[in-house]
């Protein structure tokens, strides 16, 4: 405070500080004054986001929590009816169940795979052996495709007279397959194509990797452990909170989904796709029950959570994380 | 100069206020979907309108669809809940009901009665609910089926009747389809040696989809559901045999590449047009309004009139156009919409081979007919096959019946897909479709 620099060459909170000590305010109602300044603007700061969270994230959840207790087709007044579409969901609606189930079979079955072949692929991607920047970028680039671009391309692979996963079955002497358009088919061709584009998991599998330290696998090379030794219980057990941020991340992934089966299948043939969030855009957008919908949307967010609590909840009989000794 | 931006701010808001009082200019918003194409033609539509109506201005909204029109038809239900509706447009024609019983539509009865138009129209062009009128179909589209000629006389099969009540019967088809189809070693089906999985040549290709079905439905004496709304048929004897004949021809007969109608996008490549021009297809069965893809490709092309299953029949279907009632102009949105259902102003939409004109004497003045059909899209059988059809055309029940995309999507469809792809026979698909229908209880009457 020797030499105090001129009012105007300050900015912000230390000009008005500054100002506040010329005009001669004792210090603690300075203090009181500037905690306020920066409160003030602090929140000014962040309205954007508090706006933004308010109108665009809880009003609408609010506004769907409220509409799932109605009946409402958005042109007439909304007609309050309890839990009449909870109800509905789980007694009348035929196709309920079998969205249900085929948003479960792809889920449980699809995750699994990916998350299997994508640790297997990371591990091989993170051997030293020439060229495997290329196979880095080879295995991750299909993630970078667009999924209406990629459902496209797999349209042509997967059909039925003239697709290219035909001709080498029938090149093979083996019986061409409906593919995506066949009952049974249909949700494997979908997984299929789901693990042509798992770049994604192989990167955070890989940096999980890298993060295993160098000398705890050189250590079971000098005791004489095979290969399996070191991934059994070396690269296992410290890749385990990445299988758990995987299996998690995958599966609120394979609830949701929709875009694939809406553009390539429409829930077709005879329902075998129709996914949960299909169904439920159906009810909302081509029928207008903007209420069952809702319940829909509520029931999925609901069962998504109570899922990922139990995840987390077991997690500790199985995930080991660096740094914690075991009780 | 601090002032400067609050001067600026008062001008703006003053001139905000100002502009609307300033010009007695009356702003017309008209929504529409459609290609390109269509977004052009109309935009020229909108320029002749102006120029003939001074005063009034129209903007387009223009909504690039999805095949369905569900995103369509959302946004314009966004719009009527919070009462930002344009003036006029198109319309969902599966909504239309349900929006004009709700009120949102404009009457347009006493218009149309007292400029005397039902005349000049085609009688199934005007959009009613409970007698009153509330719009007009945008259009006239129907069924078509269009063949390769040189494929035709590759095979020995004669050119298909073109006058549409003395079509092929059906058998007559299929077996014309069987001469057709071909299999890699030049053998047909029924042929010693022929393998189905190496078809090269194909005799027909179907657009599955529901509107599609209605044709040969009613021309088998069944249906998806009774024009009033109360009765299943689709279950009725008739519609059985129908549906049992068209997967016939890609499980039995194998004179038909297996497609996916519930999927929103191609099954694949080729498509049936690419097909028909590549040579690999002899009929192709789908919408008129794909002659403005198809006559774009060079081969030679034909039109035959549909083949008969027990009676010549035809379908009318297109969007709808309406005024929506909210509209603070319904004298200009009137004029406007007399302007677009005069087909001279669109002219290139119908010259095209995309639609064809709702104004009853394009179908049989011959200046009126020269204007449209006279080019190198149409061919010369288009009259008789196609025009000459609509006499018998019925509109397709979206625009009536109530629950109808539900019934379509949630309890025909699934049960089709098994058909045609030979899982279970039509008599069992469709009796399960009836009972779905009937046990939500969506048998709802007409709006």
């Amino acid at each position: 405070m020797r030499n105090p620099a001129p009012v105007r060459n300050l900015s912000g909170t230390r000009r008005v500080a500054r100002s506040l000590v010329v005009a001669g305010v004792s210090r603690p109602r300075r203090e009181r004054f500037l905690s306020r300044y920066n409160n003030f603007w602090g929140w000014l700061f962040l309205t954007p986001v508090v706006l933004g969270l308010s109108l665009w994230v809880a009003f609408p959840l609010g506004l769907s929590l409220f509409t799932s207790f109605a009946s409402w087709d958005l042109i007439t007044a909304p007609v309050f009816v309890g839990f009449k579409n909870y109800i509905d969901m789980f007694v009348t609606d035929p196709l309920f169940w079998q969205s249900v189930v085929v948003t479960l079979y792809y889920t449980v079955a699809g995750v699994s795979l990916q998350v299997v072949l994508a640790f297997l692929a990371a591990i091989l991607l993170n051997t030293r052996v020439r060229g495997v920047k290329v196979f880095r970028t080879v295995f991750y680039l299909p993630s970078l495709v667009p999924v209406i671009v990629s459902s496209a391309l797999w349209m042509w692979l997967y059909n039925p007279q003239f697709g290219l996963f035909n001709v080498l079955l029938t090149s093979l002497g083996l019986p061409p397959q409906k593919w995506v358009f066949g009952i049974q088919t249909v949700v494997p061709s979908l997984i299929l194509m789901s693990i042509w584009g798992i770049g994604n998991i192989i990167i955070v599998f890989l940096a999980g990797l890298q993060d295993i330290p160098k000398e705890l696998t050189e250590a079971v090379a000098i005791d004489g452990g095979s290969a399996f030794h070191r991934f059994r219980h070396i690269i296992l057990p410290f890749m385990t909170p990445t299988i758990l941020y995987n299996v998690v991340i995958g599966i609120i992934g394979g609830f949701q989904t929709f875009t694939q089966p809406y553009i390539m299948t429409n829930g077709g043939p005879a329902n075998a796709s129709l996914f949960y969030v299909l169904h439920l855009y159906r009810q909302a957008f081509m029928f207008a029950k903007m209420g069952y919908a809702s319940a829909m949307a509520w029931f999925v967010f609901i069962v998504t959570g109570v899922v990922s609590i139990i995840i987390f909840k077991t997690s500790s009989w199985w995930v080991f994380y660096q740094g914690e000794t075991k009780k | 100069m601090k002032r400067l931006p609050v001067i600026l701010a008062s001008v703006l808001i003053a001139l905000a206020i100002a502009s609307p009082l300033a010009a007695d200019n009356v702003k017309l918003t008209f929504v529409y979907w459609g290609s390109v194409n269509e977004d052009t033609a109309m935009k020229e539509a909108f320029k002749a309108f102006e120029a003939a109506n001074p005063g009034i201005t129209v903007e387009p909204m223009y909504i690039q669809g999805d095949i369905s029109g569900t995103e369509y038809a959302a946004k314009l239900r966004a719009m009527a809940q919070t009462n930002t509706l344009p003036d006029l447009g198109y319309f969902r024609p599966d909504q239309f009901g349900e929006f004009a019983a709700a009120g949102y539509m404009m009457d347009l009865t006493d218009l149309v009665q007292k400029e005397g138009l039902t005349r000049d129209y085609l009688p199934q062009a005007w959009l009613k609910v409970k007698g009153r009128i509330f719009g007009a179909y945008t259009a006239a589209e129907c069924q078509v089926m269009f063949y390769n000629k040189d494929v035709l006389k590759k095979a020995g099969v004669p050119v298909p009747p073109s006058d549409y009540r003395k079509a092929w019967t059906w058998d007559q088809f299929v077996k014309y389809c069987v001469q057709i189809t071909t299999d890699a070693n030049g053998k047909h089906p029924g042929d010693a040696g022929f393998d189905a999985n190496r078809i090269t040549t194909y005799g027909v290709s179907y657009q599955l989809w529901h509107a599609m079905l209605t044709p040969p439905l009613w021309s088998g004496g069944g249906g998806i559901v009774s024009p009033d709304g109360r009765k299943v048929l689709i279950d009725s004897p008739e519609s059985i045999d129908v549906i049992q004949k068209i997967a016939d021809l890609i499980n039995k007969q194998k004179v038909m590449p297996y497609t996916n109608p519930s999927s929103t996008s191609q099954a694949g490549l080729p498509t049936p047009p690419v097909m028909l021009a590549n040579g690999q297809l002899g009929f192709y069965i789908t919408g008129q309004w794909e002659l403005l893809d198809i006559a774009k490709m060079s081969f030679p092309m034909g039109i035959g009139a549909l083949p008969i299953i027990k009676k010549p029949a035809q379908m009318y279907i297109s969007g709808a156009s309406v005024i929506f009632k909210s509209t603070k102009f319904p004298k200009e949105a009137w004029l406007l919409h007399k302007w677009l259902m005069t087909p001279d102003k669109t002219l290139n939409l119908y010259t095209s081979g995309l639609w064809m004109p709702t104004k009853a004497s394009w179908y049989n003045d011959p200046a009126d007919l020269k204007k449209w059909t006279d080019n190198a899209v149409h061919p010369a059988e288009f009259k008789t096959a196609v025009l000459d059809s609509m006499k018998i055309a019925e509109p397709i029940p979206e625009v009536r019946v109530k629950n109808y995309t539900q019934i379509i999507n949630e309890c025909v469809n699934p049960q089709l897909d098994k058909v045609w792809l030979g899982e279970i026979s039509a008599a069992e698909a469709l009796k399960k479709a009836g009972d779905l229908i009937r046990q939500q209880n969506l048998m709802q009457g007409t709006w």
